[in-house]
């Protein structure tokens, strides 16, 4: 298995902001891959996994984040994290199909 | 060295171990934990993690159960908040490097958390603070396990600090250890006041909020005579607060011998001398002082705290204890003097935007007669026990005593059909403690067998002064000419009657007044058990003559700082030390 790193710059839409939710699924996401995930914003870096930590670093709509991955899934996991910015989650869609 | 000042409510020096009691009453002493115990406090920390997780589970799938899953996802957001690998990371650091206690590494580590959402501006993510604090009080309970109820079990003695205690958690607290109160908030007619004279105990409280600076295990002073704090004093500071708690050990181990001896003066006048109660083993503070009764059994202490309205037992049972362990001495029981606010399940009054002019005391009683009667028949029964008489608080104009007396009457009658014993000459009086009681004593000394004036409440209306607002508190002064005068017209107008006056605020228990109020008349003065050797000593050493000087002299002066310091300066004359 190859380790690959994948990164991404994303724009916070959600009006709500990461909240509590947000990082709640963004921990979940990235447990369900095999990559290890770290957000950035500005000078703060957080593991992805850790959801007070996310909290804290308080990131507000229009608020840009720097998303690093590194493992053998790591673009997989970057594209299933992305939509949660935007305040979409995969369960929600599910659940009203 | 941390020094704050506050209002004095209970005298004394207390030095000690500080507590901080959070606004929920958690304890969280900075305690240390010793090297070869550290792999054993992260084990306690990951069970309260577990124990804490395992909860919060609980809740999320009942949660979501029964409301859907949106409501269930707070849970799940609380969940993986506690499970945060950093933040294990950082309270283990704390315990193995700065050797903190599970305990306070918790409460120090998230409460930086929270403070991160507290700052921010908007509302809703300040919200988040309270999913952290939520957390750490979780944390905390399981941590601190048995030990939750906050001050109900200590160990070794403390003075407390807290923003505010509530009647319960000083209804429960271990009366052994506690040996001083601070609190932030409060004025001289606290609960926390009261409890503290109960316990004989310092305490200080308007300190103004300084919780935060405390983590609580250090040294500190409570002076209770000057109102202040000193939090990790330095060792000038106590040495000498050392030194002052020894003299008054000294000085009241002195008067103890006072105890077998009657209070008179010089000349031989009799004096009359009982002790303020609020809970019943107070009555053995009064038997160990030698008191000549109770003159004031306040009773709100059976409804502050409690869950239901106390019932006609839970009250005959308090009044049984005191009556029957001062014998045939007097006992005068004050029917309860509360607000709504403070009566179980009570509804609030609408307009109770003032409430010391609102629905309180003998009006919220004969608005809410069922109460009334119920510890009114109480009073009765135990009236077979020994010597009680019964007082009616706040009375302000005739009506209301005769509407009381009216309601007292119809509970004997009620009494007298059952077969059930009572005293039916049991004596019935009133305070003295609105301006307009004064103002129509002429007429109450005619329908009443006591009378007993009410300083507090007495001084408070007359100077127009709430005394928990520290702009005003100044003008709050038992020694204002205009309060003295009511005092002497009271005392004259139950003189010429024949009845019986005494005087119970916390004006007749300071020695700085004792002349004055013999000179003007006074020969009955209830006050606090621990007041009761000073006063005595004071009416031992001085004759009615020269009260009645100081009384003649006062009567001519123009405001209270002139009336005060003239009479420092009598009463130095008398006995060295004076306490104020």
């Amino acid at each position: 298995m190859s380790e690959s790193k994948a990164t991404r710059s994303v724009v916070v839409t959600d009006p709500a902001g990461v909240h509590a939710r947000t990082a709640v699924a963004i921990a979940q996401t990235v447990r369900r891959g095999k990559s290890r995930v770290t957000l950035t914003k500005g000078q703060q870096r957080v593991e992805a996994t850790d959801v007070l930590q996310i909290l804290t670093m308080v990131a507000a709509q229009g608020e840009r984040l720097e998303i690093e991955a590194v493992g053998p899934d790591a673009a997989a996991v970057l594209d299933s994290l992305e939509p949660l910015f935007a305040g979409r989650f995969a369960d929600e869609a599910q659940k009203s199909v | 060295m941390q020094k704050l000042q506050g209002i004095a409510v209970s005298p004394g020096v207390a030095i000690g171990e500080a507590l901080v009691m959070d606004t929920e009453g958690f304890r969280i002493p900075r305690r240390f934990v010793a090297r070869d115990a550290v792999i054993d406090e992260l084990e306690r920390l990951d069970k309260a993690i577990a124990a804490a997780a395992a909860e919060i589970a609980h809740h999320r799938e009942t949660v979501s159960a029964e409301l859907g899953d949106k409501y269930g996802a707070i849970f799940e957001a609380h969940l993986q908040m506690l499970q945060d690998a950093r933040l294990r990371a950082e309270l283990e650091e704390m315990i193995r490097q700065r050797h903190y206690s599970p305990e306070y590494a918790v409460s120090r580590i998230l409460r930086r958390y929270a403070q991160v959402f507290q700052r921010l501006e908007s509302s809703y993510l300040a919200e988040r603070a309270n999913d952290i604090f939520d957390i750490e009080k979780r944390l905390l309970r399981h941590l601190l396990g048995r030990r939750r109820e906050g001050i109900a079990n200590l160990a070794s003695p403390v003075l407390i600090l807290a923003h505010n205690l509530t009647p319960s958690e000083t209804a429960n607290l271990d009366r052994r250890f506690v040996r001083g109160f601070v609190t932030e908030i409060g004025g001289p007619g606290s609960h926390t006041a009261i409890v503290a004279e109960a316990l004989e105990i310092p305490a200080v409280v308007g300190t103004g909020p300084f919780l935060t600076d405390v983590s609580g295990g250090e040294l500190a002073i409570i002076d209770g005579d000057k109102g202040l704090v000193i939090l990790q004093p330095d060792e000038e500071t106590l040495a000498s607060y050392r030194h002052e708690a020894e003299e008054l050990r000294i000085q009241a181990s002195k008067l103890e011998p006072l105890r077998d001896l009657h209070a008179e003066t010089v000349d031989k006048v009799r004096i009359e001398l009982l002790g303020n109660i609020e809970f019943p083993y107070e009555v053995d503070h009064c038997v160990d002082r030698g008191a000549d009764g109770v003159g004031l059994y306040r009773t709100e202490f059976l409804y502050l705290g409690a869950e239901i309205e106390p019932t006609e037992e839970v009250h005959f049972q308090a009044y049984s204890r005191v009556v029957q362990a001062m014998g045939q001495k007097p006992v005068v029981i004050r029917t309860f003097d509360l607000g709504a606010d403070k009566v179980p399940n009570m509804a609030a009054p609408e307009d109770e935007r003032n409430p010391c002019l609102g629905l309180r005391s003998i009006r919220l009683a004969l608005r809410n007669l069922p109460l009334f009667r119920t510890q009114l028949r109480a009073i009765l029964r135990a009236t077979a026990l020994g010597n009680i008489q019964i007082m009616f608080p706040l009375v302000s104009t005739l009506l209301e005593l005769r509407q009381a007396k009216m309601v007292l009457a119809d509970v004997m009658e009620d009494l007298q059909e059952h077969n059930i014993p009572f005293n039916r000459n049991v004596p019935v009086g009133m305070m003295v403690e609105t301006p307009a009681s004064v103002m129509m004593i002429d007429h109450f000394v005619e329908v009443v067998d006591f009378l007993s004036i009410g300083t507090n409440d007495l001084i408070q209306y007359t100077l127009a002064v709430d005394r928990s607002n520290k702009d005003v508190v100044g003008l709050y002064n038992p020694a204002d000419p205009a309060v003295l005068k009511l005092i002497a017209m009271a005392i004259e107008a139950a003189d010429r009657k024949g009845v019986p006056i005494s005087m119970c605020g916390q004006m007749s228990g300071s020695p700085l007044y004792t002349m004055l109020l013999l000179g003007m008349g006074l020969r009955r003065f209830s006050v606090s058990p621990s007041s009761i050797p000073e006063v005595k000593n004071l009416c031992r050493s001085v004759t009615l003559a020269e009260c009645q000087a100081v009384a003649e002299r006062v009567k001519m002066m123009e405001n209270a700082r002139d009336v005060r310091s003239y009479l420092k300066e009598e009463v130095k004359k008398y006995v060295r030390e004076i306490i104020e």
